[in-house]
């Protein structure tokens, strides 16, 4: 019987070892898919012998394909949640690997034509809340606020709520919309909308200064302010992998950090790390 | 002269009514389209509604989790006698090998957020069981505490709430079947976890539970069972480590006209006729150790030791159940037991197990102490029981994943046993093939 359970074994353990092909898999963040997107056509530009699959649907979706094993890097525009964690422990006997490969100022997006110019972290939070209902109650014309978010994969939803909501949950009137870019063309077209994105994305639309309180200067999300950290909602931006990335994976995400893939960064509308 | 203004008046009459015509015409197209707009408008308005309908029909469903699996197997035993009785099930003496449904389960999960409703059914072709039966409800303020009510996994150790579907050797440690057969118990805990913040490497979950698995209450004393645990992430590292301490403070009654004998001498045993509720105390400590290793893939190194007090039977080392038609004796062991299990990931689809098991039942005796004098009670329930497990474990993909592990089990042997003077041939061969989703 033991040398059945060898051969076996043995067998299984032939079958099961797949060498790595040459399409690397990238899922997660629609805040990042643009960028993920521009990454890949530039490196695969480069690197022809190379596949880059980029697909987007939420920070959340990109960490279960990864806990799952369909994707091998990760986007995400929010850190990992230890029961996310747990669960890579339980199947890869691993943490994940985190890398931070831009910065971004979460920006709150009002139609061009809003007057109201300025928001405290405060009073975004009792929009996002439903304490703050109608635009006279922060200076603006007696009309109500119509509020456009993310849905719950997504990984911007998720630092919103933790970030400026505090953990509070996001009002019952809000409309959830599955991207970025759908709250930034909802908010174009809505006078008395307001969205929530990443900074990328901000055409057709007028970004918000944003202060900390009420006796702070408010800024707007640019390079300057997101680097010194004046800006107040400003987050990193993430990949991640199951294992400490080797050959192919680890030279991608090498390039993707070194000067030439940081200015696509920059293009993006993002921020760099380095 | 006439005739020309008459010919002029004609054509000025016509144009009028060709440009009268016209602005009517276009009129009546504006009118058109402005009525087709504002169909086309109620329209979408409509949809929108409906989508919005349909949206919140959506969001009341995605709080339904239906999770599950099956384990379909082949075990093969080395022995024709009756064994295997901690790989899925004994086997009975006319056959060694056997195809089995060891679990079927499904899952219904309610989650509202800071409440949930849960129930678990085991179906396999031997019938259906309940497997968990419980509410959980959090408080909303702070989030860290929480109440768990009715039947679920004892807050104890390491491996009982380490499901059966992600666990990479078939069966958990003898040790754990035997003191927490079914691992499930009926009864109430609190649980405190922070998933954030400076608290969130600590947690606790400890309850009282009647102590008699998912069967009824059979008497007034409830057992306390709770666990404290560390959990230490080190990502620079890609290093975790999670450490915990358990305790079960509880007791089995002692029916009228029915003894306990404590078994800890080789000569005679002490018998208690008085002592109502017969201690029944463990206490176990747990460390799992998690790393990447470059280039192989992740390893885990967990380990578990348990020791206390167990009121058993004669012929076996489990608890001791009440049974008011048929009463019986109770037999209390000293007991010492742990594994230790090394799993290796090989790549993205394959995991090495590897797994040392020992259960000493009574660790006051050992060997041919046993059954030497009547008049201690020492039997096969006091034997040492050491298992030595390897495999391999294959995901084929998200969901389906083979297993194939050996398990070599070594027995104490004793001369005055018959059917233990050397070792049993009980070591067993599984392949298991899993479908969670």
């Amino acid at each position: 019987m033991k040398n059945l359970f060898l051969a076996v074994l043995f067998g299984l353990a032939a079958f099961g070892f797949r060498g790595p092909g040459d399409v690397i898999t990238v899922k997660g963040s629609d805040t990042m898919v643009i960028l993920a997107q521009r990454w890949a056509e530039l490196y695969m530009g480069k690197n022809s012998g190379i596949t880059i699959q980029v697909t987007g649907g939420g920070s959340g979706i990109g960490i279960s394909a990864l806990i799952n094993g369909t994707t091998e890097i990760c986007n995400s525009s929010r850190p990992m949640k230890n029961s996310e964690r747990d669960k890579l422990k339980q199947r890869f006997n691993s943490l994940g690997v985190e890398i931070k490969v831009a910065k971004d100022g979460l920006s709150i997006y009002v139609s061009e034509s809003n007057t109201v110019k300025e928001l405290t972290l405060a009073q975004i939070k009792d929009i996002y809340t439903g304490k703050i209902t109608n635009w006279k109650q922060i200076g603006g014309p007696d009309k109500k606020i119509i509020v456009y978010g993310r849905e719950n994969s997504s990984g911007t939803y998720v630092y919103f709520r933790d970030f400026v909501l505090q953990g509070e949950d996001f009002t019952s009137t809000m409309q959830s919309l599955p991207g970025t870019a759908a709250v930034v063309n909802a908010v174009s077209k809505d006078k008395f909308g307001v969205g929530f994105g990443g900074a990328a994305y901000a055409k057709g639309i007028h970004i918000m200064r944003v202060k900390k309180d009420a006796s702070s200067q408010a800024f707007e999300p640019t390079a300057e302010t997101i680097k010194s950290g004046s800006y107040p909602i400003t987050r990193y931006l993430y990949l991640y992998t199951r294992t400490r990335p080797t050959g192919q994976i680890k030279e991608y995400i090498d390039w993707i950090l070194s000067p030439e893939g940081q200015q696509v960064v920059q293009k993006v509308g993002y921020f760099p790390v380095k | 002269m006439k005739q020309t203004l008459g010919y002029l008046c004609i054509i000025l009459l016509v144009f009028t009514i060709v440009v009268k015509g016209q602005e009517q015409e276009a009129d009546t197209s504006a009118t058109a389209m402005l009525e087709k707009l504002t169909e086309v408008k109620g329209q979408v308005e409509g949809m929108n509604e409906t989508v919005l309908e349909m949206k919140s029909t959506l969001d009341a469903l995605k709080k339904i989790k239906i999770s599950g699996y099956i384990q379909s197997q082949f075990v093969n035993v080395n022995s024709d006698a009756t064994v295997g009785g901690f790989s899925g099930g004994n086997f009975d003496k006319n056959y060694h090998n056997r195809f089995q449904v060891r679990r079927g389960r499904v899952k219904f999960l309610y989650d509202n957020d800071l409440t949930q409703y849960v129930i678990q059914l085991d179906a396999i072709p031997t019938g259906v069981t309940i497997k968990d039966a419980y509410i959980t409800s959090r408080e909303p303020w702070l989030r860290m505490f929480a109440l768990t009510a009715g039947v679920f996994d004892r807050p104890f150790g390491f491996e009982i709430a380490y499901s059966s579907s992600s666990r990479e050797t078939p069966e958990r440690s003898r040790i754990f079947q035997t003191l927490f057969p079914g691992e499930r118990d009926l009864g109430a805990k609190v649980e405190f976890s922070s998933l954030e913040g400076p608290l969130s490497f600590l947690n606790f979950k400890g309850g009282w539970f009647t102590g008699n698995g998912i069967a009824n209450e059979t008497d007034n004393a409830k057992d306390f069972i709770g666990r404290i645990g560390v959990s230490l992430p080190f990502t620079e590292e890609n290093l975790a480590i999670d450490a915990g301490l358990s305790a079960y403070s509880g007791s089995v009654l002692r029916e009228t006209g029915k003894k306990s004998y404590t078994l800890s001498s080789v000569t005679k045993a002490g018998a208690d006729s008085t002592t109502k509720y017969i201690d029944r105390t463990y206490f176990g400590a747990d460390l799992q150790v998690y790393y990447d290793v470059p280039v192989i893939g992740g390893f885990s190194l967990r380990g578990e030791f348990i020791s206390g007090k167990q009121p058993g039977d004669a012929s076996a080392s489990t608890y001791h159940k009440v049974n008011t038609s048929s009463p019986t004796d109770i037999y209390l062991r000293n007991f010492v037991g742990y594994y230790v299990n090394y799993v290796q990931n090989l790549g993205l689809s394959n995991q090495f197990v590897l797994k040392y098991d020992v259960y000493d039942p009574n660790s006051d005796v050992s060997g041919d102490d046993i059954n030497q004098n009547v008049a201690a009670k020492l039997g096969a329930a006091d034997i040492k029981y050491t298992t030595l497990g390897v495999g391999l474990v294959h995901h084929w993909d998200a969901n389906v994943k083979f297993t194939l592990y050996y398990e070599s089990v070594k027995n104490e042997t004793t001369k005055y046993v018959a059917s233990l003077k050397e070792d049993i041939k009980d070591n067993v061969l599984t392949l298991r093939m899993q479908y969670k989703f």
